[in-house]
């Protein structure tokens, strides 16, 4: 027990099946705070869907899920928010029509709070919040270089952008634990480059835990500590970032036989 | 961005207000038209439905379709207080308080009707709000009511059931309506309740709550995945949204000297009718379903000369209507016209002699 309290996140024996298809079979995983965690796999080998079980999107059929010692199996999405796990998706998912602030100040909602009494007659409480949640707002997009871009429709954005907005607006809530969902998806070599500072940085400027789902074995080895490779579900290979690369197991899925 | 959301507000505040004070000054120097004044009230009344409706159908995102049933409780509610307290208070306390009472009513009925109906999505939500529209409406027009020395009596069946005794009083009667209430809505009050309106739903959509109610309309999964409670503030728009719409009903019902529920005033009709001024004037603008609402309503009446082709001229205006708002090619016109306009007031001289070549 003392030895899980230590990590971030914990999963034990997690399973789902959707009618007769195991998606995810006795998954396991442990991360220690401020880790930069990969989860690899060839397509279709529940890679999302993890994710997904780990945010609430889906209820686990079996095995525990700890945030932080804390546990959170079963619960609903928001409540996992508000327990420290935030995420991205595979495919980009903004608030299209708000502004790129608002995007993020949707993500500040549940840390400065005021009543709906208070936005209709604008009481000091009002503009004292709205004016905090702007500060912290631009910090938080002046980190990922959008700070310009502020008042611009998140859809008029361009794609390697947007990525980066949904980053910004996942870090809004403030969490523990960030999930991305293959951040490097679409992008240049130069942008994915780019992209890796950027990972780091989060990692060490907001004192973050970092779990991605990547395909690019060029990100995936430059910056993760530890990876889990999943095929078919099942977890084929864990440990440190060079071991399993080198793994001939983790090749012939890859690469097949 | 601040100041430019606040820029926007002030114009449409002032077009209230400019509204307001062509008609007035119309009205005092003789120059409207008994028809026209007849309208001032409706027109106030229809700008609160569908800046309301915008609320739900714009910024929230779903599709309703009983916007006139949560009409007919405010309407209905005010009634039977105004017929109740009838000549023992002041006629403005009396409308302050219908005011309240409608509003509350409405809200507490838009609370229990939401919490089905907000389960279900799309079309689904539209269907169950044109439902629970008529069936408010026809459930009103069975209830009979009436109040003597022994206190309230209900029946669903006719007067006579009531068993009132013989200073009794029939407050409701069925599809027969209630009657021998008080006119005093007009123009003022009914300009004030529009100021409200907007002020209300303006600052909502530049608060917090609102910037939650939109980003669950964009993305409602990203919208749990930050943390937004999305059965809250989808329910928070709709209640405010069915409370206004009661003060819609209000300002009907004291317009009126009998009130009834017809499927003209109450029915889906109408709700598709206050629907048509948010389509036109552009969902989630609520500037423009306002100007769409008095135009719409103005236009009927305007038209009554070419008798027999007057709904067919007023459908050719919805159409022509439609073309100008969202018409790709008609939004890019409108764009150039509003880049002449800038670059003239801007740049004098080099440009304009540019423009004219």
């Amino acid at each position: 027990m003392a030895e899980q309290k230590k990590n971030m996140l914990s999963v034990e024996s997690l399973s789902i099946s959707f009618g007769g298809l195991k998606a995810v079979d006795n998954f396991h995983i442990q991360i220690k705070p401020h880790e930069l965690y990969g989860l690899i796999g060839p397509n279709g080998a529940g890679k999302t869907t993890v994710f997904n079980l780990l945010t609430g999107v889906y209820k686990p059929d079996t095995g525990s899920i700890l945030l932080d010692g804390q546990n959170i199996t079963g619960k609903h999405t928001i409540d996992i928010n508000h327990a420290g796990i935030a995420r991205t998706f595979q495919n980009i998912r903004l608030f299209g029509n708000l502004t790129v602030l608002d995007n993020v100040k949707a993500g500040l909602h549940a840390h400065y709070t005021y009543g709906m009494l208070s936005g209709i007659f604008r009481t000091p409480k009002f503009r004292k919040m709205e004016r905090e949640m702007d500060q912290k707002a631009m910090e938080i997009l002046k980190v990922f270089d959008l700070d310009g871009a502020a008042d611009y429709k998140a859809s008029q954005l361009p794609y390697g952008k947007q990525r980066k907005l949904e980053i910004s607006r996942a870090l809004a809530t403030e969490p523990k634990l960030l999930l991305l969902d293959e951040p490097a998806a679409g992008m240049n070599p130069q942008e994915t480059q780019e992209l890796m500072d950027t990972i780091r940085f989060v990692r060490d400027h907001f004192d973050m835990t970092i779990l991605l789902i990547e395909h690019d074995m060029k990100l995936v080895s430059g910056i993760c500590e530890e990876l889990t490779v999943l095929n078919f579900g099942q977890v084929l290979c864990q440990g440190e970032t060079k071991a399993v690369l080198n793994n001939p197991e983790v090749i012939k899925a890859y690469l097949g036989d | 961005m601040k100041t430019k959301t606040f820029r926007q507000n002030a114009v449409t505040y002032g077009i209230v207000i400019l509204f307001y004070l062509i008609c007035q000054g119309l009205i005092l120097s003789g120059n409207m038209s008994s028809l026209m004044k007849g309208l001032m009230v409706p027109i106030c009344y229809y700008v609160i439905l569908a800046v309301s409706l915008n609320l739900v159908v714009g910024i929230s995102g779903e599709l309703s379709l009983g916007h006139a049933g949560f009409m007919c409780i405010g309407a209905y509610a005010s009634a039977i207080f105004a017929v109740c307290v009838d000549g023992k208070m002041p006629e403005g306390l009396e409308l302050f308080l219908a005011l309240i009472i409608g509003a509350a009513i409405t809200a507490v009925f838009g609370f229990l009707i939401g919490i089905p109906v907000l389960r279900l999505r799309g079309d689904y939500l539209a269907i169950v709000t044109l439902a629970f529209g008529e069936i408010i409406k026809n459930v009103v027009n069975a209830v009979y009511l009436g109040v003597d020395e022994n206190g309230l009596h209900f029946s669903m069946k006719d007067s006579l059931s009531l068993g009132l005794s013989e200073e009794g009083l029939t407050i409701m009667n069925g599809a027969q309506g209630i009657s021998g209430l008080p006119r005093t809505a007009n123009l003022t009050i009914g300009i004030v309740l529009v100021l409200i309106t907007l002020f209300i739903v303006l600052n909502l959509m530049n608060s917090r709550q609102g910037r939650a109610i939109m980003a669950i309309r964009d993305n409602r999964i990203a919208a749990e995945s930050i943390g937004l409670s999305v059965s809250k503030y989808k329910m928070m728009a709709f209640v405010i949204s069915a409370a206004l719409a009661g003060v819609a009903g209000v300002l009907y019902s004291h317009n009126l000297s009998a009130l009834q529920a017809t499927s003209k005033n109450f029915g889906y009709n109408q709700s598709i009718m206050i629907l048509v001024f948010v389509v036109l004037g552009g969902i989630g603008n609520i500037r423009g379903s306002m100007i769409a609402a008095v135009i719409l309503t103005i236009l009927p009446e305007k038209l009554r000369f070419l008798s027999d082709y007057r709904m067919l001229i007023y459908a050719i205006v919805l159409i022509s209507m439609m073309l100008f708002n969202s018409a790709p090619k008609a939004i890019e016109w409108r764009k150039s016209l509003a880049e002449r306009f800038a670059r003239k007031k801007d740049i004098p001289a080099e440009t304009a002699g540019k423009e004219a070549r």
